[in-house]
This record gives C-alpha cells, sequence and structure tokens, in this order.
C-alpha cells in the first residue's frame, strides 16, 4: 500500500532583539555562564517581568510578513512546568490569545502551509549533563522567541524541509532573527504521521523534539515514517507521543506518551497588562519592513531583466539584494553585475552566515563603476574579472589597477597594423588559413591578443585578420 | 467534587508529597476554595466587568536598550550549590 505523510511543524526562533523579553540583559550568544543574568530572568522571588516592546513589534512584523492577521487583543499567559532550565517553574507564553493567527508560507510547488499562529515566549536556560549531574547556564533564559505553528499541511519530507528554509530566508530578511540552526536560534518540532494515499481522516501522529539540523530533522523524519509505517503493516497501532532523535543510532526513541502529557495549568500571567496591538501600531510596523522578498524578486526579473534563477541567488539574502541594487544603478549589462557578485564575491565567502552579514570590502559603487567601464567597451570580459580580483584583494576602486591606457583601448588604425604584423610573423598560419583551414586564423587572434594584453576586440581582430590575409 | 486522585495529581505536579492520612483533609480544603471560586463566578456573570483584565491597562512596554546584567557572584549567591560558574542540581543517591 501507498503511505501519504501527513506534518505540521512547531518552529523556534530566537529574536535578535538587543535585550532579553522581560528584562534588560543582554541577549549575546557565547558569554561565560550565568554573566547575562539579573535576578527577573533567574526567576527570583518578587521581581517583576516588564516586556521589550522591540519583541512585540518583531512579533508583529514576522506575522506580517507570513500574511497573518495580527490580534488586537493579545495577552500573554503562565505556561507551569517544573524543570531545572526554568528558575520560576513556569514560562511566560502566550496560550488562548496569541498575537498572530492564520497566515501560511508559500512553497515553490505553489502550494500554501497554513500557519494557525505565532506567539511570543521566552527561552529556558541551558543544561549540562555531566558525571550525573546538572550545570546550569542562565544566559539564555528570557531570551526573546516567537513560536510558529503550522497546520498539518506538509505532505513530504521535502517540504518540511522547504518550509523551514522559507521561514529562515523570511525571517533574516526582514531581520528579526539570524535563524541559525546549530547555534539554536531555530528548532524545530515535527508532528508527524501516515496515512493511506487517498484517505483523509488522520493517522495517529508522533511529536520528534527538538530538530537543530536540516540533516537530523531529515532523517528523524524518515526514520519515523518507516517506524509508523511498518506498524501499520504489522497490524499494530502507532501510540501517540513525545519522541526524541537520538543522533548516534540515527532512532526516534519515546520520551512520554499521551497519558503523561504535561498539564500545564495555563492561566493568564498576572503580572503583565494587556498587549493591544492597534491598526496604527500595524501601520507603523509595515512602513519599517523590507519589501516582500517575493515581490522583490517579479521586480529583478522586470525590471533589471534576470533570469527567475539568477533573481532568486540574490534575494535570498536582503543584504545581498541591497547589494545588487546599489551595484546595478547606472548599469547596462545587468546579468554582469549578477555574474561578478554570484562568481568572484561568492567564491570569497564561507558559509551562508557570512553570505547574510555580506561584508564586502568594495562599496557596491566601486563595482558600478567598474561595470560601466565594461559597458562602455573601454574593457574586455577578462579584464573585468582580473580586476574585480584585484579590488576584492585590496579594498581599491577598479582606477587603481587600470591605467588610462588600459582604458584607452586600441584604435582601429592600431590594431590593423598589428594584424598585419600578426600575419607577417606567422606566415604558415595565413597559408593554412587560405588552404581551407578556418581554424588557422584563430592562433592569429591570438597573437593579437597576446600583444595587446588582452585589450583587444578578438572578434574586431578576427574580421581585420582575414580582410587582410585575402587582400 | 475533588476526588483523591485529583489531590494526588496537582501534588504530583507540585512535586509534594502527600501522606494517606492527609488526604482526606486536604480534598476537603481543596473542595472549599473550588467553592469560593464559584462565589467568584457568581459575580462575574455580569459581563461588563472584565475579571480578566481588573486594570485595564494595556501596553506597558520597555525600550529595547540593554543595562548591565548582575556580577555571577551575585547571581550565584542564593543558590544551593554551584560549580565553574553554573548553578548544579546534583545526582541524588
Amino acid at each position: 500500500m501507498n503511505y501519504e505523510v501527513v506534518c505540521g511543524l512547531e518552529t523556534h526562533i530566537e529574536l535578535s532583539t538587543k535585550t532579553k523579553i522581560f528584562c534588560s540583559c543582554t541577549t549575546e550568544f557565547g558569554g561565560k555562564p550565568n554573566t547575562h543574568c539579573c535576578p527577573v530572568c533567574i526567576g527570583l522571588p518578587g521581581t517583576l517581568p516588564k516586556l521589550n516592546k522591540a519583541v512585540v513589534e518583531y512579533a508583529v512584523m514576522a506575522g506580517l510578513a507570513t500574511h497573518c492577521e495580527i490580534n488586537p487583543d493579545a495577552k500573554m499567559d503562565r505556561k507551569n512546568y517544573v524543570y531545572p532550565d526554568l528558575p520560576k517553574a513556569y514560562q511566560i507564553s502566550q496560550y488562548d490569545q496569541p498575537l498572530c493567527r492564520h497566515g501560511y508560507v508559500e512553497l515553490s510547488n505553489g502550494r500554501k502551509i497554513r500557519l494557525t499562529r505565532i506567539h511570543m515566549e521566552e527561552d529556558a536556560g541551558k543544561l549540562v549533563h555531566e558525571r550525573g549531574n546538572t550545570f546550569i547556564d542562565y544566559n539564555r533564559s528570557g531570551v526573546p522567541l516567537i513560536e510558529i505553528v503550522s497546520e498539518p499541511d506538509i505532505r513530504s519530507i521535502d517540504e518540511a524541509i522547504e518550509y523551514v528554509e522559507k521561514l529562515q530566508m523570511i525571517m533574516r530578511y526582514i531581520g528579526i532573527s539570524d535563524c541559525r540552526m546549530q547555534e539554536g536560534s531555530l528548532r524545530c518540532d515535527v508532528n508527524i504521521s501516515v496515512r493511506p494515499q487517498g484517505s483523509t481522516e488522520l493517522g495517529i501522529r508522533t511529536e520528534i523534539k527538538n530538530m537543530n539540523s536540516f540533516s537530523h530533522m531529515t532523517k528523524a523524519m524518515q526514520y519515523e515514517i518507516d517506524r509508523q509505517i511498518d506498524l501499520i503493516e504489522s497490524g499494530e497501532k502507532v501510540v501517540q507521543e513525545t519522541r526524541r532523535y537520538n543522533e548516534g543510532t540515527g532512532c526516534t526513541e519515546g520520551m512520554r506518551g499521551k497519558e503523561d502529557a504535561d498539564d500545564y495549568r495555563y492561566f493568564r500571567e498576572p503580572d503583565l497588562v494587556a498587549v493591544r496591538v492597534t491598526d496604527d501600531m500595524v501601520k507603523k510596523t509595515k512602513a519599517k519592513m523590507p519589501e516582500d522578498p517575493q515581490k522583490r524578486l517579479h521586480r529583478f526579473v522586470n525590471d533589471y531583466g534576470l533570469t527567475e534563477g539568477d533573481a532568486q541567488m540574490l534575494i535570498e539574502h536582503r543584504r545581498i539584494a541591497d547589494y545588487f541594487e546599489k551595484a546595478a544603478n547606472g548599469v547596462k549589462n545587468t546579468r554582469t553585475v549578477v555574474n561578478c557578485i554570484t562568481g568572484p564575491i561568492f567564491a570569497r565567502i564561507k558559509d551562508e552566515s557570512e553570505k547574510d552579514s555580506f561584508n564586502i570590502n568594495i562599496p557596491p559603487e566601486n563595482l558600478s563603476a567598474l561595470v560601466r567601464l565594461f559597458d562602455e567597451g573601454k574593457i574586455r570580459k577578462n579584464q573585468l574579472k582580473s580586476t574585480l580580483e584585484k579590488m576584492l584583494d585590496s579594498g581599491k576602486p577598479a582606477s587603481a589597477f587600470l591605467s588610462e591606457k588600459d582604458l584607452a583601448g586600441i584604435s582601429a588604425e592600431d590594431l590593423k597594423k598589428l594584424c598585419a604584423q600578426a600575419i607577417h610573423a606567422n606566415p604558415n598560419a595565413a597559408k593554412d588559413y587560405l588552404g581551407g583551414k578556418q581554424k588557422a586564423v584563430k592562433a592569429l587572434v591570438g597573437a593579437v591578443m597576446k600583444a595587446t594584453r588582452g585589450r583587444a576586440n578578438p572578434q574586431e581582430a578576427e574580421k581585420i585578420l582575414i580582410s587582410l590575409i585575402g587582400q | 467534587m475533588v476526588t483523591h486522585e485529583e489531590i494526588l495529581k496537582i501534588a504530583n505536579l507540585a512535586k509534594l508529597s502527600v501522606a494517606p492520612e492527609e488526604l482526606d483533609s486536604l480534598t476537603e480544603d481543596m473542595n472549599k476554595i473550588i467553592g469560593f471560586a464559584d462565589t467568584i463566578n457568581a459575580a462575574s456573570s455580569d459581563k461588563s466587568t472584565d475579571f480578566d483584565n481588573i486594570n485595564g491597562l494595556s501596553n506597558v512596554l520597555r525600550e529595547d536598550s540593554a543595562e548591565p546584567s548582575y556580577s555571577r557572584d551575585d547571581i550565584l549567591k542564593n543558590a544551593e550549590d554551584s560549580e565553574d560558574g553554573y548553578f548544579v542540581v546534583r545526582r541524588r543517591r
């Protein structure tokens, strides 16, 4: 029998605000343990939380970027559970009145993955288990998170991965999170079930907690799909439970079942007042947001004549797209600007996070000036490339490497002289050409290019050579 | 009416141990507390009063600017146990 996968994701994203959600401690990653803490975020009795304005704003941005409705009457709630990573023994989160509802993320196959909700909450501390003891660092305690909950609309592992990649792209684009899975600033819980192809009923699902890389997510989902199908085929039942992925074995393991599912005893957080996002606040936030990446993609295709593939490469990272627009300003060969960025410039970038920050030592105006020289026919493609490399090595503008002589080009008269010299120096090549060997002329073009250090126009030189040989 | 099982479940969630002889009196107390909630429910049946947000305030927000955190020594001062700058929960033997 064929089975269909039904999957919904809960994605936690750490917001890149300067300070924590309820106190003024820094959210910086990687400090010494317990050095970014105060009585509020270590949960001392008598302390009171105060909601960070930027958290509300960032969460509204996340909602707007994913087509959500913004709830005008949101509030914070207490979610009670006892575990050492949570010093207050409750997490301040949102329960029945989340900030954003009913959005969607569109995949490349045109399917819309609906979002149930996006809510704000605080992160917990970090536990290190060693020698049977537990060591606790509360630097992360109180770091703001948004949790994005999707409907069970995802139908394959590929769709799940693309959905997370899209979220990552959108959130980075609007600048509210760096979404680094390896640093834990984006983590997923995967709810997954299988059902016979064509069935409309939902199967019994399991939840795989805390996926922190795409490769683990792929493996865990594949394992879980196979496991559930095996159970069904052998006449057994899938048990609704929470599971964890074991990186060592590549398997998922049961953590807790439905009967001991947590009872969080949610209630309104009495220490915080209502969050009422007005139309005016939404309007102001909208004005601060960058252009929607999808719209920008279409604009790049229409206004700059780029292919969709090229445009996609640029818009994935906002700073790169911004750089391109500045560099392409006043340039005719916009595709050459793309090739400079995706070729020599990308070659010097190590990873995705460097693409995201895109600290390139040549300002876009300098790239623009270089490509305009190419537009005007003053330099040739190979000179463009070698000059760009020199610019990247040194951070200096093109003028530092191209002399006036370089830019003057070769006059028609000089070119004719050089062609005659080339024929004179290689009498055999001319003879071969006359004897019917068309390719022989290429050797002569090569000689001319060498003599001009690549500054001549090879098509032009070939034309002159052929006419000279014919005389 | 609250049952013994419910009392045990609540005690378990609150990490409290309850002796069998305490069960009856705790159940009785809990029923009185729940009964008091009925009084509140009766009062709030008047929809004009928003008991959920009694002070009527909203959007009390803080600017996102960092202030120095506490020194680690101060943070760990009240910890029952600490090591290398961490709070420690020892394995129970």
